[in-house]
């Protein structure tokens, strides 16, 4: 073959069989607010995943595989939730409505998540995408932290003082000032069984498994009551909420169903949540299911507490330690200056 | 020894011995040291639902302090 014939047949073959031919799909992933804004338990995110054809336009059906991973451990402190680390957050099949599929989501823990998104078209092919993005601890808690061991130190401070010299009334004063301070900081911080509504001949019914922090647990609703007749169509609405801290933690909205839908969801903290699911069908009245579940609480891992008290600690120890230092460069000024008088007073 | 260090005075007459002043401080920091950590492992750490509930907020809001 003439090289003039095989170049371009040999270009060609390399580009069909290549990775671009992949990216016949491509997958783009937005949040908002923006992921810069979002702090750990503080707002909800609507996230939006939007899925074009190579030629820009969304694509119209398919579905959407998505699984949320958390943070991995950090090397020596933990989050508050050191359970929710390294885990599965989320794992669900969402279809497309208009190239789009989005979900409203609190996230539980600083760190760089791992958003990974399987995409299936009705004809079989199929792209993947992972994004990575982090969520940023909300300042006023390092606020918190700086002024809890500033208050530490102090404390560690005026502790080497009385320990280095005489116990002086100023000294006893400046401790019952930090105590009250410490208590003001304190102050200032402190801010079953399945419900189906039967309607008609058909009712929403919600399972969720036992759930436990860091383990994902099931959450399934379907359409019960005539198992007989054939399951409509229905768009579907679920929220979970977290009524001590009155927030949203989940919600999708009326997501296209056609009987059930499944997910599975991790319940980060441990205490009472409420899923609420709202079915709307063509000509039939709204189907709404209740759930209320306590979710078990794990006691954080010895790892995750003895490196935040011991750093707490040794904020005190070296707090001990200027206040020693300070202590002793004051005595000295002191025994120099009463010499210095001394001096004057008696030259010989 | 000076007049405000009233323990070390009881403390040596009744033993009759004094610790030189580094020995004695470290040994007092020693203690004040263990005496922090267990009051902030207690405050911070333990699971007593009493002092849990009470500092649920406090803990969370220091960002390292791990809860449940």
């Amino acid at each position: 073959m003439p090289l003039r014939t095989f170049l371009p047949l040999f270009g060609l073959v390399v580009f069909l069989g290549s990775p671009v031919r992949a990216e016949e799909f491509n997958i783009y992933f937005k949040a908002s607010p923006r992921l810069e804004l979002l702090h750990p338990y503080s707002d909800p995110a609507t996230l939006t995943l939007l899925v074009t054809g190579a030629d820009g336009r969304p694509v119209a059906q398919g579905s959407l595989a998505i699984r949320l991973d958390t943070p991995k451990p950090g090397r020596f402190f933990s989050t508050d939730f050191p359970f929710v680390e390294g885990s599965r957050l989320l794992e669900m099949n969402l279809p497309l409505r208009q190239g789009k599929a989005d979900w409203k989501y609190l996230f539980p823990i600083r760190g760089e998540y791992l958003l990974i998104v399987d995409f299936a078209s009705p004809d079989g092919r199929k792209a993947s995408k992972t994004f990575n993005f982090t969520i940023r601890e909300n300042r006023q808690k390092w606020f918190f932290l700086g002024l809890f061991s500033l208050a530490l130190f102090i404390f560690g401070v005026v502790a080497g003082r009385i320990f280095t010299s005489l116990g002086s009334h100023h000294v006893t004063g400046v401790a019952v000032c930090l105590l009250l301070a410490v208590e003001g900081l304190m102050s200032l911080t402190e801010n079953a069984a399945g419900q189906a509504t039967r309607q008609g001949e058909q009712f929403g019914w919600l399972e969720i498994d036992p759930a436990t922090v860091g383990i994902p647990t099931s959450v399934r609703w379907r359409l019960a009551g005539d198992e007989q007749r054939e399951k409509p169509p229905a768009l579907l609405t679920i929220t979970i909420t977290h009524p001590e801290k009155s927030k949203m933690v989940f919600a999708i909205e009326r997501l296209a169903v056609t009987g059930e839908f499944a997910m599975n969801f991790q319940f980060t903290d441990g205490a009472e949540y409420r899923i609420a699911a709202v079915a709307f069908i063509a000509g039939r009245p709204m189907l709404r299911t209740e759930r209320n579940i306590a979710v078990v609480a794990v006691e954080p891992p010895a790892r995750a507490m003895i490196p935040a008290i011991s750093f707490l600690v040794a904020i005190v120890a070296v707090g001990l330690g200027v206040g020693r230092w300070s202590k002793g460069r004051a005595t000295k000024s002191w025994n120099n200056r009463k010499e210095h008088i001394e001096r004057k007073q008696n030259p010989l | 020894m000076r007049k405000g260090f009233v323990m070390e005075r009881t403390v040596a007459s009744w033993l009759g011995v004094s610790l030189p002043e580094q020995f004695s401080f470290f040994i007092k920091s020693g203690l004040f040291l263990f005496a922090s950590w267990s009051i902030l492992y207690v405050l911070l750490a333990a699971g007593y639902p009493a002092v849990h509930d009470s500092l649920h907020n406090f803990r969370h809001a220091l960002a390292v302090v791990p809860c449940h």
